[in-house]
């Protein structure tokens, strides 16, 4: 495989630091950076709207990074809408998304904040009834205790493809197949999901998928929401403006039917033609070897936490290497600031995920590390080592 | 919490001189802020601090470092306190030398130090600045025709001449015979009422009456502290009580007959170059503050 190590000017610029803290935002390729700014010096106008040659230059650009990202997925450009990010997608389908049939919600504690909070919002506004399932000791949740939950007034399942804390892997077909044969729809947290494996959202039969562009490769400030054309006029606009209408009056507005009812005002162009130079490195990359290379990754980072005497949460044997612990009797603060005297870049806290720590029993918080493309075995080796020296000082 | 109060100060000192630390003083006036405020320290600044710490211990001993991390808020207490503390011993130093001239106080020398911020006293500051008197006028005692002179500059409102004192009157009875003492009042112009002391002193001895004016001299030692406090009105007092005229004391002292005498010693003192009281000379050899009697006999006995 070639060094693609080179790539990345933050590599470059930093050779002592192992950046760790991939499930939190992920570094960028030159080529992401180029297409960022091959924005603001090659199109620079708006798209959709105007029709001199700079703004045609810059819409092709812009439906040519709509259709890469949603390959990415595969997914139909027509059904990607953009948004700022995971969080901001799930907001519009909690926002948007027609309770007036079913009402009831399905997901589980292990979620992100930016899962449970819109949902818990609708759920204290009297809009949706809400049922979160509790995990098991790993952070898991079984399909018994889903297919138990949803049933044929189950409107819609929330639940992520990868888990941000513990690394584990939910099967997303087994999950839509069990809500749509009780005729309800699937919106799948994508955020750590997409970044690390092969997302099909056609194979996998997903309703609506919700990813960010800065945790794979991306610029941030730029993440989409996509699913099926036709689901496109069941939503309600979220937020509305320039861009958003077909016909407008002072009397009433007409919603454009195609995703643009999404996209109130200019978007970020700029954001959204890095994304796609993300996904080209990613495809190029190959989505199959980021899989192969995570599971190396999770094998050798939780073996370096189990032999320096710490806890960690989840199963030792998991797909993304995506790694929480704790020492006996150290703050996860404290730890990871130790950790970072070493040069080891990584969280600690509660990676928006507090019911989840609680219920695995990290009630007081977790450090994560967590791997990407670009780190090495030999850079595993030296966090090792690193938490080997910091671990005199506990237990 | 605690080491940001001493991040915010230390920070704080070091951001007068360089912007480098300006953010950092900030983080520690917020943390110690909301400290007073009862809320937690919010900027990780302790974390870092401790982090930073126990890093570097770790680089020497791990055990040490282990002990570190375990008790590091009740070492960054210990530290806080003796910051704090050192802190306010500076402070006290900076107030004793705007005061007296040196950070320690007037303990330190073991004499009066003259700090005469505006005038013209007290510019030398080094014994072997010192230049011995050629005029014996003074408060005199002892035989005039002895062969040891001891000459003393000193300010009844200076501690350590009232210290020195009895050394003196143990030397007079001792050696009656063979010495002869004289005393030049040098009042302080940073101690209070120094000057009035000296007038009601002069004035006691032109009354010419023996002993009148030692009376109130070590009366005036004697309640050293009201006289500084109350000047004219407890020096009067003690002028009654020694038995003097109190219509020719009163006709003295508040028309201060003896200004031109006594701006004499004091001229004579600043030819000496005195720097603190009380500052003696022995036949020319000096000794400054109320020294241990040996060192005086150590140099009678030489002169004799
Ligand atoms: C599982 C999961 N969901 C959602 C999010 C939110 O992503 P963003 O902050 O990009 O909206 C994150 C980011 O940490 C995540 O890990």
């Amino acid at each position: 495989m070639k060094d693609i190590r080179a790539d990345f000017p933050m590599l470059k610029k930093y050779p002592k630091i192992i950046y760790f803290d991939n499930a939190c935002t992920a570094l960028k390729p030159q080529s992401v950076i180029d297409a960022v700014v091959g924005y603001y010096t090659e199109f620079g106008a708006c798209g959709g709207r105007s029709s001199h040659q700079l703004a045609r230059k810059t819409n092709n650009k812009l439906d040519e990074s709509r259709e890469k990202v949603a390959k990415f997925v595969n997914a139909d450009p027509e059904g990607l809408v953009w948004t700022r990010n995971a969080t901001e997608s799930l907001n519009l389908v909690a926002s948007s998304f027609d309770f007036s049939q079913k009402r009831k919600v399905v997901t589980t504690v292990m979620e992100h904040h930016s899962v449970l909070l819109p949902f818990m919002k609708l759920r204290d506004q009297g809009k949706i009834d809400l049922e979160i399932l509790p995990c098991d000791e790993y952070g898991e949740v079984s399909m018994e205790k889903w297919s138990s939950a949803v049933d044929n007034e189950c409107a819609l399942i929330v639940t992520n493809s990868w888990n941000n804390t513990t690394g584990g892997e939910n099967n997303i077909s087994e999950l839509s197949k069990l809500v749509h044969d009780n005729g309800g729809l699937i919106c799948v947290d994508g955020a750590q999901g997409v970044p690390h494996h092969k997302t099909d959202l056609k194979g996998e039969n997903i309703d609506f998928l919700c990813f960010s562009g800065h945790k794979m490769l991306g610029p941030t400030g730029i993440g989409a929401l996509a699913m099926r054309k036709e689901d496109i006029p069941k939503l309600k606009p979220f937020i509305v403006g320039g861009g958003t209408v077909m016909k407008t009056s002072t009397e009433q507005a007409e919603s454009a039917t195609d995703q643009t009812r999404f996209e109130a005002g200019i978007q970020h162009y700029a954001g959204i033609i890095g994304f796609a130079a993300a996904c080209d490195y990613l495809s190029d990359y190959g989505m199959e070897n980021v899989e192969k290379l995570e599971r190396t990754f999770a094998n050798a980072i939780v073996s370096s936490i189990v032999n320096a005497g710490a806890t960690v949460y989840g199963k030792h044997n998991r797909a993304g290497a995506v790694c929480s612990f704790n020492f006996k009797g150290g703050k996860p603060h404290d730890v990871a600031l130790m950790l970072d005297k070493e040069n080891i870049a990584l969280r600690s806290g509660f990676f928006c995920a507090q019911p989840g720590l609680e219920a695995i029993g990290a009630a007081s918080g977790a450090v994560r590390a967590s791997a990407y493309i670009y780190n090495t075995l030999d850079e595993v080796k030296k966090f090792s080592e690193a938490l080997e020296k910091v671990s005199i000082l506990y237990g | 919490m605690v080491l940001c109060i001493i991040a915010f100060f230390v920070f704080a000192v070091m951001s007068i001189f360089s912007a480098k630390y300006r953010p950092l003083a900030k983080e520690g006036f917020r943390c110690v802020f909301r400290t007073i405020m009862l809320k937690p320290c919010d900027t990780g600044m302790d974390e870092r601090i401790k982090a930073e710490v126990v890093s570097k211990v770790l680089k020497i001993s791990p055990t040490l470092a282990r002990f570190t991390n375990k008790h590091f808020t009740m070492i960054a207490w210990a530290f806080v306190i003796i910051s704090l503390g050192s802190m306010v011993y500076s402070g006290f130093g900076l107030y004793n030398f705007y005061f007296y001239g040196n950070c320690d106080g007037p303990e330190a020398v073991g004499a009066c130090i003259i700090n005469d911020l505006t005038g013209d006293y007290g510019r030398f500051s080094e014994p072997t600045d010192l230049i011995a008197p050629t005029n014996f006028d003074g408060i005199v005692a002892g035989n005039p025709e002895a062969n040891i002179t001891i000459v003393e500059f000193g300010c009844f409102t200076c501690p350590y001449t009232k210290k020195a004192e009895s050394t003196m009157s143990e030397l007079l009875e001792k050696y009656n015979d063979s010495i002869y003492y004289v005393f030049k009042p040098f009042p302080l112009p940073n101690h209070q009422n120094s000057y009035e002391a000296a007038v009601a002193v002069l004035c006691a001895e032109r009354q010419g009456e023996h002993g009148k004016h030692f009376e109130l001299q070590e009366e005036i030692f004697e309640q050293q502290e009201v006289c500084t406090s109350d000047g004219s009105l407890a020096i009067k007092q003690l002028a009654q009580d020694a038995g003097l005229d109190m219509n020719a004391f009163n006709q003295c002292y508040d028309n201060n007959e003896t200004a031109d005498q006594l701006d004499e010693y004091i001229q004579q003192g600043k030819d000496s170059h005195i720097y603190a009281t009380p500052t003696f000379f022995i036949n020319g050899k000096t000794i400054v503050g109320p020294r241990p009697i040996e060192e005086f006999e150590k140099i009678i006995s030489e002169e004799s």
